[in-house]
């Protein structure tokens, strides 16, 4: 049995990892509708079930950076001062923080933690603005691609750290300096977790094929769109901590191909304007990530 | 800090911008292609009241026909232009261009140009205003040249059409403001403290070439040739469409056919150019001048 297969057959026996809360996809999936149509006793419901997150809300509506004058004590109250939009990237973000291991090797969590919820609202964007039909799931396809990454925290922390520092040393993305050490890549973990979780089997493409487009065999255009938007935050200072010296050109991405096909008006996409529009989200990412982890 | 403060510079998640104000926006990004992200509206209205004090105009909308509709409009966008890029000029202003130029540019102009001779470069400041632009590039050249640019040798062609600000650019005497940002190690090595000035060394200044050039001129521009790098910052803005195509046009045969084409921050070519490639660079995006633009068909693969 080589390194690689070993690894596998250990990361398939791992069960020191945690799932996903169960409350997550439920309430991101209700949360995708439009304001008006959504019922406040319904978001207040599913906010509650979990108990991690109704308590991180309250500590976020409390922050004097929401300022309120009043002590905010109900969820109620949270929802309200918070706003819909951003009640939903702090239940992503309470999902990501919970399936992080406490302990790790080097690797400041907030890092993979920014770029998973960066990557997300990058996606939703990306899909409103070439008219791919449903931005919610695109939205959970950018917050989950890297699940793979928290698989080799749990399993090879040290290796992973390794790799992190390679690729943050020779400027090279995180996947091909997986592939140097520990020799095998989120994309692979995370089809793992992805499957063992029983996640929907459009998120396990994502998750395997977003280095890898064209190796997807269903559900091609929703990974082509992660895989364009994960690209676009890692060239725009929301990666995983490190810069990659590079030269993209998005039209010659394989991603793009696979989209064009389906949505012939990314031919004239203005790709300057997107990336400009994106200072909005960093902005907004590192705040709230921030705030989260590290409370004042 | 109050809670709407706080709220609207959270961003477009919880305070829907004035929609004059987005209008505005998309009106100065499609006449001038300087683009203003949500988190930058702020800055954006502030300049638009500066305008409309001015004017005595006391709504954003009213202020919107005065840059759309009225007679005077053109003047008008040229004010607020001028409004929005004051005071920008500094040294080290735009870092991860600068970054993306020493890290990834250079690195590809000279493996294109490995085997042509001579081994020199040919960086363009175009609107290089009171100097900073290319006395930074020269710096930073300088500093590449004990690395990975030993055998080379390069020259900034610094070009603008203000005389005023070409003569204060040869005189090299700065404030503490513009230079502000020039890391420590830099300022030891590349400037002369004088005078509670600071005035750049000798060898900074042998390798800029400060010349007066209307963009406009096309006689002029035919001669600007064997380009590897063109800035040209906050500059396109000002011209009408029409003749920003032509100086697109000009920029892009005076580069050397690997050469790269630099705009300012949240500044774009979309729908100016057909010719440049648009890249993404780790932090920025430039213009690449290429002829082999593939763009592969997917062919269809069954489900």
């Amino acid at each position: 049995m080589n390194v690689r297969e070993s690894l596998l057959k250990e990361l398939e026996a791992l069960d020191r990892m945690p799932t996903l809360p169960a409350s997550l996809i439920p309430l991101l999936r209700y949360m995708e509708q439009p304001d008006e149509t959504l019922d406040l006793q319904q978001v207040i419901e599913l906010i509650s079930q979990d108990k991690s997150l109704a308590v991180q809300c309250l500590h976020m509506a409390n922050s004097p950076l929401f300022g309120r004058s009043q002590t905010v004590e109900s969820i109620r109250d949270a929802v309200v001062t918070l706003g819909l939009q951003r009640m939903r990237d702090i239940a992503a973000s309470c999902s990501m923080l919970a399936i992080l291991p406490s302990e790790n090797a080097g690797m400041d969590p907030a890092i993979l933690w920014e770029h998973s919820l960066g990557c997300a609202l990058v996606c939703r964007q990306f899909a409103r603005a070439i008219g791919f039909p449903d931005p919610a799931k695109a939205y959970l396809a950018g917050l989950l691609h890297d699940v793979g990454v928290v698989a080799l925290l749990w399993i090879l922390p040290t290796e992973f750290s390794e790799a992190l520092e390679l690729a943050r040393s020779e400027h090279i993305p995180l996947h091909e300096a997986e592939l140097r050490v520990p020799e095998i890549t989120h994309a692979e973990t995370g089809k793992l977790v992805a499957e063992r979780w029983r996640l929907p089997a459009e998120m396990v493409s994502v998750v395997a094929c977003h280095h890898d487009p064209r190796g997807a065999t269903a559900y091609r255009d929703l990974v082509a769109l992660t895989s364009l938007s994960d690209i676009l935050c890692r060239m725009n200072g929301l990666g995983h901590g490190s810069v990659e010296d590079r030269e993209v050109d998005f039209e010659e991405e394989p991603g793009f191909g696979i989209l064009l096909q389906e949505h012939p008006q990314l031919r004239s996409f203005d790709w300057a304007r997107f990336t400009f529009e994106m200072e909005d989200f960093m902005e907004e990412v590192h705040r709230l990530v921030s705030l989260m982890y590290h409370p004042s | 800090m109050t809670g709407t403060a706080a709220a609207s510079a959270m961003g477009p998640a919880s305070a829907p911008p004035n929609p004059a104000l987005v209008k505005i926006r998309d009106v100065i990004y499609q006449v001038a292609g300087i683009f203003h992200p949500d988190n930058k509206h702020r800055l954006l209205e502030e300049r638009c009241s500066k305008r409309m004090q001015v004017l005595g105009v006391a709504s954003l909308r009213d202020y919107y026909d005065c840059l759309t509709f009225k007679a005077t409009r053109q003047a008008e966008l040229t004010a607020l232009l001028n409004e929005i890029t004051i005071g920008e000029t500094c040294f080290f202003r735009n870092l991860p261009q600068l970054d993306a130029i020493r890290n990834v540019v250079l690195p590809k102009i000279t493996a294109a140009r490995a085997k042509s001779s001579p081994r020199h470069l040919r960086i363009w400041s175009a609107g290089c205003s009171t100097g900073e632009e290319p006395y930074t590039l020269s710096m930073a050249l300088l500093e590449e040249q004990k690395k990975h640019l030993k055998d080379w040798t390069f020259e900034i062609l610094a070009t603008d059409l203000n005389e005023r600000s070409l003569a204060h650019a040869q005189l090299g005497h700065y404030g503490t403001y513009s230079t502000r940002n020039v890391p420590e190690p830099f300022k030891q090595k590349y400037f002369l403290a004088r005078d509670r000035e600071l005035h750049v060394t000798a060898e900074v200044k042998a390798n800029v070439n400060f010349q007066q050039v209307n963009l406009s001129d096309s006689t002029r521009m035919a001669f600007m040739k064997n380009v590897d790098i063109t800035l040209c910052c906050n500059v396109l803005i000002y011209f009408d469409s029409v003749s920003k195509r032509r100086v697109i046009g000009h920029f892009y045969s005076n580069l050397l056919p690997h050469g790269y084409f630099f705009l300012g921050h949240a500044e774009s070519l979309y729908g100016v150019s057909e010719d440049f490639r648009l890249v993404h660079l780790p932090g920025c995006t430039a213009y690449l001048k290429s002829a082999e633009k593939t763009v592969a068909p997917e062919k269809a693969r069954p489900q």
